[in-house]
C-alpha cells in the first residue's frame, strides 16, 4: 500500500518565486555598479528617496532589508557582537545593529564586501539616505554609521503629525509644500554630489512605476478578502521585498511579476483554492514587522487551519485617482501623487458617513477607537496575532492599545507573541504555539460574541 | 503663622510634592498645562496665563497599569508617565502638549488621547532636521500651537504678551545658569542633588514663581557654609531623562560631585535665549528647533556638504560639551540613558569618539529607570573614578 505524503501545510504561489528573486538581483546590481564605479548609496525604505535617486542614476541597497537577510540565513550574530564591541547599546534595533557590525567589518577589510556576506552583500555607499519617517532608528542609525564611512548622510524629512493638527486648517498644504521643498533640496544636494543634473523625465517614469506596482498589490489584496483566502501571509513577504527595496531595478520588471501574482491569485479565488492546503478554520491579521528568521512558524499554525490572509505591515496605500493636470511642477507631481488629505482617505476607505464619525472622534478626543481597524471588517478575520519586538519600538509601541481597541470596536481578540526581527532567541516557537493553541477557544468564543451582536462574521 | 519656607528647602519641599502650589493655583482659576519633555513651548502657556506643568515619571514606583496599553520595550520612563496618568495623579491637569520628541514619545500623545483623556491635547510635529523647510515647517507648527491655545482659553495671544512671556522664560534662564555659574569653583557651591532638585521645582510651578526661587536659591547657596565638598573627581552628567536625585546621589556618595550636565532636567533647555524677533514666533521657531540640542534632532556640520568629516561633524555636534569640560573643569564624563532610548543610544559611540579624541575620560551606564538598577551600577562608577583619579 502505498501512502500519499501530505503536502505542506503553506500553499505558496508560484508567482511569488520571480518576485522574491529580484531582491537578489538588486544586491548583485549594488555589487556590479560598485565595480563598474558607478554611484551606489544606502537607503532606508520610506518611499520618496529611491525613485529620485534611480532617476539621478545612483543604485541603490536597502540595510534594513539586508539585515533582515542576515538574520533569515543565520549570519547576523557575529555582527551583533561585533555592534556591541563598538559600544553600540544592545537595546537598539537589530537592523541597525546588524548593519553596524556589517560596516565596522568592511572597514576591517578596507572598504571591501566581507567574504561572509550573503547575497554578494553591499557595496561601500557614496551616500547615506535615512529618514525621518516612521522611527529616530532610521536617521541616527546612518549618522551614528559616520565612523566608519565617509559617505555623507542626507536626513528626508517628512511630516508626521498627530491625527487632530492633520485635520487642522491649512495642515495639509503645508505639509505638501513642506515635502515638495524637502526632496528639491534634496535633489539640489544630489546634483552637488553627483555633478549632474536631475533627470525629471527620468522620475516620472521611476516614480509613477511605484504607484504601478503599489496599484497591483492594491488588487492582490483585494482578492484576498475571499473565503477561503487565497493568499498566505507568508507569500505577501516574500513577495513584497520586491516591492519595496526594487533598488535600481526596472520598476516595469516588478510590476509585471505583480501582475502575474494577480492573475495567479485570481485563479485561486475562481476555483476556492486557499492559502494553505487545510481547512480554513481561522482567518488571522498579523500586525507588527514580521519575524524573519522565523517565517516556518507560520507553516505549523497553517497546520492547524490558521490562514493569516492580511497584515499590517507594508499594506499597499489606496490607488488614488487624482487629477495632476493643474501641476506643472515635477516634484509636486510626485508628492501629490502620494502624499493624501487624512479626510479625502477616510473617505475612500469608510465611505463618507463613517468617514465623518472617525473626524468626529478625532476633533474630539484626538484619536479615533475605530480607524486603521477596516482591514480586520473587511478580511472577516477572527483573530490578530500581534507581534512585540524586542529592538524595535515604534512598530511595537501601540500594539497593547491595538489589543483594547481590536476587542471594543469589532469583538476581535489577539494573541502577543514576542519576538524580534534579528534576535531569534527572543521568539520562543514551543511557546507561541501553546499559547495559539489557547487562543483558538478565545477566538471560538468572539465568533459566537459577534453573533449574537449581528456582526457580519 | 509659620514663614514659608525659602530657598533650597522650598525647592525640596517641592521637589517631593510637585502637585501641591498647581492644584492651589487651580483653585485659584489657573489652567495648568502638563507638557512633556522641552520641545512644547512654554512662552505661549505664560502668554496666555497658563501655568506650565512638565510630567514627569516616578521611578519610584512601580508601573502597573500602564504594561496594559503601553509594552515594556519601551522607555521606561514614557511608560512611568504614562502610568502615573493611568493611577489618576495627573487628573488635576486641564490639558497636555506633546511634541515630536522621539517616535514613543509621539506614541504617547495618541495612546494618552486614549486613556487617560485629559480634556485639552495638542501634539506639535518638532522636525527632525536643522534643514531651511524644516525651520519654516516648525514655523508653521507653531502658529497652529498659538491658534489651539487661543481656542482652548477664548483669549487672543497678543505679540506684546509673548515678548513679555519671553522675557521672563529668558530670565529664568539666565537665573538657571547663573546658578550653573555656582558650580564652576572647586568645591562647587551647590551639588548636583541639590540642582536637579531646583530644576524640578522650576518645572512645577509658574515661571515667575520658579524666578523668585532661584534668586533665593542663588543668593543662599553664595552664603552658606555647608555646601559640597571637594572631590577628587569632578564629572559632566551627559544623557537621557533624569528626573531622580537618586543616581547623582549615588554618585555623589563616592569620591565625585556632579558639576555640570547636559540633561533636559539640568541645563539642557536653559542654555541659550529666546531672541526676541521682529515676527516674535520666528524667534521661538528657531530655538526650539534649532538651539536646544537634544540627541532627537539630527545635527550635521553643513548639510549641504557633499563631504565628509566625521570629526568636524563630532565638533559640531558636541562640541559644547568640551566648553563645559573645560569651564567647569571636569576630570571625566558619564553618559548615562535610561534603556530603550535610541534617540541618547545612538549617540554613545560617536560622543565617546568625540571625548576620547580630547583625552576626556567617559563611561557609559544603562539603567530602566527603576531605583533598584542603580545599585549594580555603583561599583562601575566607583571603578571609573578610580581610574580618573
Ligand atoms: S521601524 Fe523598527 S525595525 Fe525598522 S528601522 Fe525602525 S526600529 Fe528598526
Ligand atoms: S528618554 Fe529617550 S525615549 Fe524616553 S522620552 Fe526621552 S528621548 Fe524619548
Amino acid at each position: 500500500m502505498t501512502t500519499e505524503a501530505k503536502p505542506r501545510a503553506l500553499n505558496r504561489l508560484q508567482s511569488m518565486y520571480a518576485l522574491r528573486a529580484e531582491v537578489d538581483k538588486m544586491y548583485e546590481g549594488g555589487v556590479e555598479a560598485s565595480e563598474e564605479g558607478r554611484p551606489v548609496a544606502w537607503v532606508m525604505l520610506e518611499g520618496w528617496s529611491n525613485a529620485i535617486l534611480n532617476a539621478m542614476g545612483v543604485n541603490t541597497v536597502f540595510p534594513e532589508n539586508y539585515s533582515s537577510l542576515c538574520a533569515a540565513q543565520g549570519v547576523a550574530t557575529p555582527f551583533l557582537e561585533r555592534s556591541e564591541a563598538e559600544g553600540y547599546p544592545t537595546h537598539l534595533c537589530g537592523y541597525a545593529r546588524t548593519c553596524v557590525g556589517y560596516s565596522s567589518r568592511m572597514v576591517e577589510l578596507d572598504g571591501k564586501i566581507p567574504p561572509e556576506a550573503p547575497a554578494g552583500g553591499m557595496p561601500k555607499p557614496i551616500l547615506l539616505v535615512a529618514s525621518g519617517e516612521v522611527c529616530d532608528a532610521r536617521f541616527k542609525w546612518f549618522q551614528s554609521l559616520g565612523r566608519f564611512f565617509d559617505a555623507p548622510v542626507w536626513t528626508i524629512e517628512s511630516p508626521y503629525p498627530g491625527l487632530r493638527e492633520r485635520l487642522t486648517e491649512g495642515a495639509h498644504e503645508r505639509n505638501v509644500n513642506f515635502l515638495i521643498n524637502e526632496l528639491k533640496a534634496f535633489v539640489a544636494f544630489l546634483e552637488k554630489l553627483l555633478g549632474k543634473k536631475m533627470d525629471w523625465d527620468a522620475l516620472e517614469h521611476t516614480g509613477g512605476g511605484t504607484n504601478e506596482i503599489n496599484r497591483w498589490r492594491w488588487e492582490i489584496n483585494e482578492l484576498r478578502k475571499a473565503r477561503p483566502g487565497p493568499m498566505n501571509t507568508r507569500d505577501f513577504w516574500s513577495a513584497v521585498t520586491a516591492a519595496l527595496f526594487r533598488g535600481a531595478a526596472n520598476p516595469d520588471v516588478i510590476t509585471k511579476g505583480f501582475e502575474r501574482m494577480y492573475d495567479e491569485v485570481k485563479e485561486r479565488v475562481n476555483n476556492g483554492i486557499a492559502g494553505i492546503n487545510r481547512p480554513e478554520k481561522y482567518r488571522l491579521s498579523f500586525e507588527g514587522l514580521p519575524p524573519w528568521h522565523s517565517l516556518g512558524f507560520l507553516e505549523q499554525l497553517a497546520e492547524r487551519g490558521w490562514n493569516f490572509v492580511i497584515e499590517s505591515a507594508y499594506r499597499p496605500p489606496r490607488p488614488i485617482t487624482i487629477d495632476l493636470s493643474k501641476y506643472s511642477d515635477p516634484m509636486e507631481r510626485y508628492v501629490r501623487r502620494r502624499y493624501r488629505r487624512l479626510e479625502d482617505s477616510l473617505e475612500e476607505d469608510y465611505g463618507p458617513e463613517e468617514a465623518g464619525l472617525i473626524i468626529d472622534e478625532i476633533l474630539c478626543d484626538g484619536v479615533s477607537r475605530r480607524m486603521g481597524l477596516r482591514h480586520i471588517r473587511d478580511y472577516q478575520v477572527d483573530g490578530v496575532v500581534l507581534h512585540v519586538l524586542l529592538t524595535c519600538r515604534s512598530t511595537s509601541a501601540g500594539l497593547n492599545l491595538l489589543q483594547h481597541r481590536l476587542l471594543d470596536v469589532l469583538k476581535v481578540p489577539s494573541l502577543v507573541i514576542e519576538g524580534d526581527i534579528i534576535d531569534v532567541s527572543a521568539f520562543n516557537p514551543a511557546e507561541a504555539l501553546r499559547n495559539a493553541e489557547t487562543f483558538e477557544e478565545t477566538m471560538d468564543h468572539y465568533r459566537k460574541v459577534r453573533k449574537e451582536l449581528g456582526m457580519p462574521w | 503663622m509659620a514663614e514659608p519656607s525659602k530657598g533650597l528647602l522650598r525647592a525640596q519641599e517641592i521637589y517631593q510634592d510637585r502637585s501641591q502650589r498647581a492644584l492651589e493655583l487651580r483653585e485659584q482659576g489657573k489652567k495648568i498645562m502638563g507638557y512633556l519633555c522641552i520641545y512644547p513651548v512654554l512662552e505661549m502657556m505664560t502668554a496666555l496665563d497658563i501655568v506650565p506643568y512638565r510630567i514627569f515619571g516616578d521611578m519610584r514606583e512601580p508601573i502597573t497599569r500602564a504594561d496594559a496599553y503601553m509594552p515594556s520595550v519601551n522607555c521606561p520612563f514614557l511608560r512611568s508617565c504614562l502610568d502615573l496618568g493611568l493611577k489618576e495623579k495627573y487628573d488635576f491637569l486641564d490639558g497636555i502638549v506633546t511634541s515630536h520628541i522621539c517616535d514613543v514619545g509621539s506614541s504617547l500623545s495618541g495612546i494618552w488621547n486614549y486613556t487617560v483623556r485629559t480634556p485639552f491635547s495638542h501634539h506639535i510635529d518638532t522636525p527632525h532636521t536643522l534643514h531651511e523647510t524644516s525651520l519654516k515647517q516648525e514655523r508653521g507648527l507653531l502658529e497652529d500651537y498659538r491658534k489651539a491655545l487661543e481656542d482652548f482659553t477664548g483669549h487672543k495671544m497678543t505679540t506684546e504678551n509673548l515678548k513679555k512671556a519671553i522675557r521672563v522664560h529668558n530670565e529664568q534662564r539666565a537665573l538657571v545658569r547663573e546658578l550653573y555659574e555656582l558650580k564652576k569653583p572647586d568645591p562647587p557651591l551647590i551639588s548636583g542633588v541639590e540642582t536637579i532638585r531646583v530644576i524640578k521645582a522650576i518645572q512645577s510651578i509658574p515661571v515667575d514663581e520658579g524666578n523668585e526661587l532661584l534668586r533665593d536659591v542663588i543668593s543662599e547657596v553664595k552664603e552658606r557654609g555647608d555646601g559640597p565638598q571637594t572631590k577628587s573627581a569632578r564629572l559632566l552628567l551627559w544623557g537621557s531623562i533624569l528626573d531622580d536625585t537618586a543616581l547623582p546621589e549615588m554618585i555623589e556618595g563616592l569620591d565625585a560631585n556632579v558639576v555640570m550636565d547636559d540633561t533636559c532636567v539640568g541645563s539642557r533647555p536653559y542654555f541659550n535665549d529666546v531672541e526676541v524677533t521682529g515676527d516674535v514666533i520666528d524667534g521661538l521657531a528657531r530655538h526650539y528647533l534649532m538651539d536646544i540640542k537634544c540627541p532627537r534632532t539630527f545635527r550635521t556640520r553643513d548639510y549641504n556638504d557633499v563631504r565628509k568629516d566625521y570629526m568636524k561633524d563630532l565638533e559640531v555636534r558636541f562640541s559644547y560639551l568640551s566648553d563645559y569640560a573645560r569651564d567647569w573643569k571636569t576630570n571625566g564624563v558619564i553618559l548615562e540613558s535610561v534603556r530603550y532610548c535610541d534617540t541618547h543610544g545612538y549617540d554613545v559611540p560617536g560622543l565617546r569618539d568625540y571625548l576620547d579624541n580630547l583625552g576626556i575620560p567617559s563611561i557609559y551606564l544603562e539603567h530602566d529607570y527603576t531605583e533598584g538598577a542603580l545599585a549594580p551600577l555603583r561599583t562601575r562608577v566607583q571603578g571609573f573614578l578610580e581610574i580618573i583619579s
